[in-house]
């Protein structure tokens, strides 16, 4: 009878020990990504991966939601005080993983230390309007800026938060073994190395919405195909880039979830508007010396002969959404005014002739074939469109590496490229890409066209500078509506994201920054 | 003996000379790295000040020059993109490809050469023809499908392996090392096959076809007509004597898998040396590029010089010749 009890007692106790063990793998989260970070310094990198990594680790001065519209983080508000002054609270009551409190010393000193310590993807784009940070006291920050800055709250979704003692020097070996590696996030590093598995722990203390998550394991696994089957084989409960063969696949099959959300990229053609082309158009076989691209009757055929529904339904696999301007219509500056993109090969055909070419030219066409999802397919794709406006053009999609330094060398006469609008406004996007490239005034530095429109440079640095939210915006909508109907460049498609995980096991809002935050993923209900 | 040890030591300097001035070169020819690693909203003077500080506003000499010097103190400087000393960025990764490397040269060994010594001694039997069947194979299939065909059967269909990534690992001298648990060996098989594969294919070839040619010499006639049992015959006089290729080629297979497993490594997500190399010249962080491709270097005039020493112990007549 007595061995009967134990045997029972033994039951039960093996039942509630295989509970504890079921309970515990629920709260285990086990990520496979694309990218991880480059170190644990959240001062090293403006990577998309480094700075998606760290939010779990290290909290940003101010935060954005899953639209990258700014609230509050550990800045509860910021209001400017004067033209060349904001004014930040800091929250109280916010814990450093070993206990101490955020103050806005630590802010200060994170806003001082990015110069000293980081690397060739530099973050000093997101402190260089900063003159001079001034603690008024331990919640209240105030920064002066070089000029009227309207725009620093947007720079600071990306300031990083470290304690104030960890000092000066970049050290990214003891971030990454963890002991200078203390911030105010969601959660604790565990362990990192790079290019491995990044694995962390719930923090207790933390002052947001308690995470769900106990452990969270992010294991990076670059190769499409390995991501993919790290989820199939259950060694993963999600994934993040699910590329599109795959989702097709995946949409008849009842063993993975998918998530889809818009992204921020959007695949955009640029002309060289030089005098003289650096690869010269032929008609009939012959260079001209001309460039065509400078008529804007020119710009507008090859508009024309995009059939962007074609580019989202066929090329796409649906992913997308046909893209009227450079940046998603309802970020900031964005119009809500321009048209769809219309699709007329007729159209397209007469405006040529018009322009002096009926029988089309030749040009060649270059792209990058492993930056975005789908970027060499659109690129192809374009090809054989304008050539049913009668148009010759030869696509060739190639490396980012090989792709990046000749485009900055403007060895192109025409080629795409995507553009994110990370800052979810258009003073980011505008001020790079279609303001002269003037170094004066830091504007235009990936304006490779050489565009050049005296009127709308003087716009955006008006906008720029204006403090006011609700002018400022007008402001963008003009320079948006000038920019895109003059075809300084030719928007296409903005891509969607792809995120799968095991079937039930989570609820998961896509978030158009595609940041793929585990605090932000909760267990199904 | 010391002689052709410094011999060997000159070649390889120079080699590595030579290597280093490509590498700097080609990716000279490509671009400025920042031009691939800046964020799109630097503004120009940003780009400037970068380019300055990492010197590559200098001549192409000048910045090889200063490289060279760094070298020669054993500094071969930090990562662009990790900004960790390189040397123990790759030394890091070092033990991963090691094990996988092993681990495959081993599957390699122990079941091609016995495969194509049968296929050798019995050239016109069924079992021969399915053995050469299979070594055709081994070699002609790429090895990215045959990986992503092991990972749908085994991980994904049957769930039997894991599909990717490398098991928990101990420290054994220093080395970290994954396959004395059961689970590692489970992450491990899977990789070590797939790269096993194409060597396994050559290795039945060369061992078949030294096979074929030495049971017909003269020696082995004279054996079998000794009376010699044919185990012998077999073991000690012809075994000895196809050795020789099959190290040859055992030593060069050993060399360019460690250097280039990157296509398993990165099929499998193991986190070895291939895919640190591969992501480098992605974003041309040549301090990385430049110290792998040194190592690499090394690496080879290393298996080369151990093969040469092994073919003295195979065959005394080359060591009487290093000799001379």
């Amino acid at each position: 009878m007595k061995s009967f009890a134990l045997a029972g007692a033994l039951a039960a106790g093996l039942m509630a020990a295989t509970a504890l063990s079921t309970s515990a793998q629920a709260q285990t989260l086990t990520i496979g990504v694309r990218a991880g970070p480059e170190s644990i310094d959240p001062h090293w990198s403006t990577l998309g991966s480094h700075a998606e990594a760290l939010r779990h680790i290290f909290d940003t001065l101010v935060g954005v939601d899953e639209d990258l519209q700014l609230v509050p983080a550990l800045a509860t508000s910021w209001t400017p005080v004067d033209d060349t002054t904001w004014e930040f609270k800091i929250r109280e009551g916010v814990k450093f993983h070993d206990g101490t409190e955020l103050t806005a010393h630590d802010v200060k000193f994170s806003i001082e230390r990015i110069p000293v310590v980081t690397g060739p993807m530099s973050m000093t784009i997101y402190t260089k309007r900063v003159a001079e940070a001034i603690v008024v006291d331990d919640y209240t920050l105030h920064v002066r800026t070089n000029g009227p800055a309207p725009t620093l709250p947007n720079d600071f979704i990306r300031l990083f938060v470290v304690q104030d003692d960890i000092g000066m020097e970049p050290r990214n070996e003891e971030f990454n073994s963890g002991e200078a590696a203390i911030g105010t996030g969601p959660y604790r590093l565990v362990s990192w190395e790079p290019k491995g598995d990044l694995v962390l722990e719930r923090f207790e203390d933390y002052w947001g919405e308690e995470p769900h998550w106990e452990t969270v394991i992010r294991k990076e696994i670059p190769n499409d195909p390995a991501r993919v089957a790290a989820l199939k084989s259950g060694q993963v409960d999600m994934i993040n880039y699910v590329p599109a063969t795959d989702y097709a696949a995946m949409q008849r099959d009842s063993s993975v979830e998918t998530f889809i959300g818009d992204s921020v990229y959007i695949l955009d053609i640029y002309f060289s508007f030089a005098d003289q082309l650096p690869m010269k158009v032929r008609v009939d076989g012959q260079e001209i010396d001309e460039n065509p691209f400078q008529d804007a009757r020119v710009r507008e055929a090859f508009d024309l002969a995009i059939n962007r529904d074609a580019l989202v339904r066929v090329v796409l696999e649906g992913l997308g959404k046909p893209a009227n301007q450079l940046m998603p219509p309802h970020f900031f500056g964005g119009s809500m005014d321009l048209p769809e993109r219309e699709y007329d090969l007729e159209r397209a055909k007469e405006l040529l002739a018009e322009a002096g070419y009926p029988n089309g030219f030749e040009v060649d066409f270059r792209c990058t074939n492993n930056r975005l999802p789908g970027d060499a397919a659109v690129c192809e794709a374009l090809g054989q469109m304008w050539a049913r406006a009668g148009l010759t053009v030869n696509a060739e999609a190639q490396n980012g590496t090989v792709f990046f330094p000749a485009v900055s060398r403007k060895e192109y006469s025409m080629w795409m490229s995507g553009w994110g609008t990370l800052t979810g406004e258009a003073s980011y996007t505008y001020g790079s890409l279609v303001h002269t490239n003037d170094p004066e005034v830091g504007l235009g530095a990936f304006n490779r066209a050489d565009y050049s429109n005296p009127e709308l440079d003087a716009l955006i640095q008006e906008a720029a500078a204006e403090l006011d939210d609700d002018r400022r915006a007008e402001l963008f909508e003009e320079v948006t509506e000038i920019s895109m109907n003059e075809r300084i460049l030719i928007p296409t498609v903005q891509l969607q994201t792809v995120w799968a995980a095991k079937p039930d096991m989570l609820e998961f809002t896509p978030r158009i920054d595609q940041e793929t935050l585990a605090h932000h993923i909760s267990p199904a209900q | 003996m010391i002689g052709f040890l410094i011999q060997r030591l000159i070649q390889a300097i120079a080699v590595v000379f030579v290597m280093s001035l490509i590498v700097f070169v080609g990716v000279y020819a490509i671009g400025n790295p920042i031009d691939v690693l800046i964020d799109p909203a630097a503004d120009q003077a940003l780009r400037e000040a970068l380019i300055r500080q990492y010197g590559f506003d200098q001549p192409l000499p000048v910045q090889y020059v200063t490289f060279l010097g760094n070298m020669l103190t054993g500094d071969f400087g930090e990562s662009f993109v990790y900004r960790l000393p390189v040397l123990d960025l790759i030394l890091s990764r070092l033990p991963a490809t090691l094990e996988l490397a092993l681990s495959a040269m081993l599957i390699a060994t122990l079941v091609g050469i016995p495969l194509g010594i049968w296929a050798g001694y019995k050239p016109d039997s069924l079992s021969a023809k399915l053995i050469m069947g299979f070594s055709v194979l081994g070699f002609s299939v790429p090895t990215f499908w045959v990986g992503l065909l092991l990972i749908m059967v085994f991980a994904v269909e049957l769930g039997w392996l894991p599909s990717g990534g490398r098991g928990p690992t101990q420290e054994v001298m220093g080395v970290d090392v994954s396959i004395l648990t059961g689970e590692g060996l489970s992450h491990i098989l899977l990789p070590a096959f797939n790269l096993a594969l194409f060597k396994l294919g050559l290795l039945i070839r060369l061992a078949r076809a030294g096979m074929v040619e030495v049971m017909s010499s003269d020696f082995v006639r004279f054996a079998r007509a000794q009376g010699l049992p044919e185990r012998q015959v077999v073991s000690l006089h012809v075994l000895k004597n196809i050795a020789i290729p099959i190290v040859t080629v055992f030593g060069l297979e050993f060399g360019s898998t460690l250097a280039f497993a990157v296509v398993t490594e990165t099929i499998f997500n193991w986190p070895g040396m291939g895919k640190l190399i591969i992501d480098s010249i992605m974003l041309l962080d040549r301090p990385v590029m430049v110290a792998y491709l040194i190592l690499v270097v090394i690496l080879f005039v290393t298996i080369n010089l151990v093969v040469d020493l092994t073919y003295g112990q195979l065959d005394p007549r080359i060591r009487t010749k290093g000799a001379a």
